[in-house]
């Protein structure tokens, strides 16, 4: 009889959205949600808000990882996450430490969550849909590479098994050499067929010099945060932006309530809006401004929603912004994140 | 560039260089459990420490706390 733990957050178990992401981690008996579609018997299920996690990390695992020791599970099965940054850091981090310790783990979740990862290679990731529509799809073939681990089986490469590369390396004698197997891959290329032998990682940018003279430096404010004026007057989306937008400062000295707004989607944004100088440290900005701390603030502020944004598409905002700092002489940015 | 966020591991993952540790994914730089007067110093403090990291040399993904 196969032994499985399943790991929810706290929207996945029932416990609430947003408003519970704060919650602290618990243990359930038996299957919760979507844990009852995997089609596996469940005996436990451990839930942790997704902000807890992120936040509290060291105490979350000691928890969870204490409970699954307890437990002794064959497998430990994790999401599926979707397009959930959060919730997929999460599920990579838990099943990366399980499998260290010796129980083998899968998650589900988009592969260009940030929790892919996480896992560091430890685990197995199954490649969802970014959202949660997938989720008919992802169970069963969640629960099938689970059953394999639970068993024992050696399970082959990722491409023949559908799931995500682990970032391991095994050799193996090639039916070609290098140099034709290179020109192969740009004669497909050159039709239209793209592929790979090993995926870049993100790319490392050299950590810039300091700014020699921040008394005498314009410093701008970037968000993702998704603060917008009170209406969302171009509309900004709450996940999946396409654009992101530029605000003018001028003579505004603080985000007042009522006259700014988040709409991001991926938080709880009670906070933001009972003072948006939460996301956007405008106020104090202006005083540091005053205080001659800085050169002065730029007049625009950059704003987009990061939630379940493509990486090439967050790049290329990245790029886009930054060349309009750059072109407005713009020496400096503090850029917030949620 | 600085970075503040609650969540400084993925900041990391993804090749940010300068990151500030933020309060909380709600309210990266703000507290609303602290009295008005308390959380504006927890804000001025916060940017102070940014500042100060980009006028500091780093290395590669560099996390400070606030």
């Amino acid at each position: 009889m196969v032994k499985v733990v399943h790991y929810l957050n706290q929207f996945f178990a029932g416990r609430g959205a947003e408003e519970a992401a704060g919650s602290a981690p618990l243990r359930l008996e038996g299957a919760v949600g979507p844990g009852r579609g995997l089609g596996i018997d469940v005996a436990a299920t451990l839930v942790c808000g997704d902000d807890y996690f992120g936040e509290h990390e060291e105490e979350a695992l000691e928890q969870l990882l204490g409970w699954l020791e307890e437990d002794e599970p064959d497998v430990l099965v994790c999401g599926p996450a979707f397009g959930s940054g959060r919730y997929g850091y999460a599920c990579g981090t838990i099943a990366r430490e399980a499998a260290r310790r010796g129980i083998p783990a899968v998650c589900g979740m988009h592969p260009e969550n940030p929790g892919v990862m996480a896992a560091e290679g430890a685990a197995y990731t199954i490649p969802t849909e970014d959202r949660v529509t997938g989720m008919r799809d992802a169970l069963p073939r969640m629960a099938a590479l689970a059953r394999r681990l639970a068993a024992g089986e050696e399970i082959g490469a990722p491409e023949t098994e559908g799931y995500l590369p682990r970032g391991l390396r095994r050799n193996q004698v090639a039916g070609k050499t290098a140099a034709v197997r290179a020109v192969d891959l740009l004669l497909a290329k050159l039709r239209g067929v793209v592929n790979t032998e090993t995926t870049a990682d993100f790319d490392r940018v050299p950590p810039p010099d300091p700014v020699a003279d921040l008394a005498r430096a314009t410093l701008a404010l970037v968000t993702e945060s998704g603060l917008v004026p009170a209406g969302n007057p171009d509309r900004l989306e709450s996940n999946r932006a396409h654009s992101w937008f530029a605000y003018p400062l001028t003579g505004v000295d603080n985000l007042a309530p009522g006259a700014y707004e988040s709409v991001h989607g991926g938080f709880d944004v009670t906070n933001a809006n009972a003072d948006p100088n939460r996301l956007v440290p405008l106020d104090v900005i202006r005083a540091l401004e005053r205080e001659g701390r800085i050169g002065r603030l730029h007049e625009t502020l950059y704003t987009t929603t990061g939630n379940s944004t493509p990486v090439a598409t967050a790049a290329k905002f990245g790029d886009d912004i930054a060349q309009r700092l750059r072109d407005a002489g713009v020496q400096a940015v503090i850029l917030t994140g949620t | 560039m600085v970075f503040i966020t609650a969540l400084p591991t993925i900041a990391t993952m993804v090749g940010a260089n300068r990151i500030l540790r933020g309060v909380a994914v709600t309210n990266p730089v703000g507290d609303p459990q602290r009295e008005r007067a308390d959380e504006l110093a927890l804000r001025r403090r916060i940017v102070e420490r940014a500042l100060t990291m980009l006028a500091s040399p780093v290395e590669a993904n560099t996390v400070w706390e606030a």
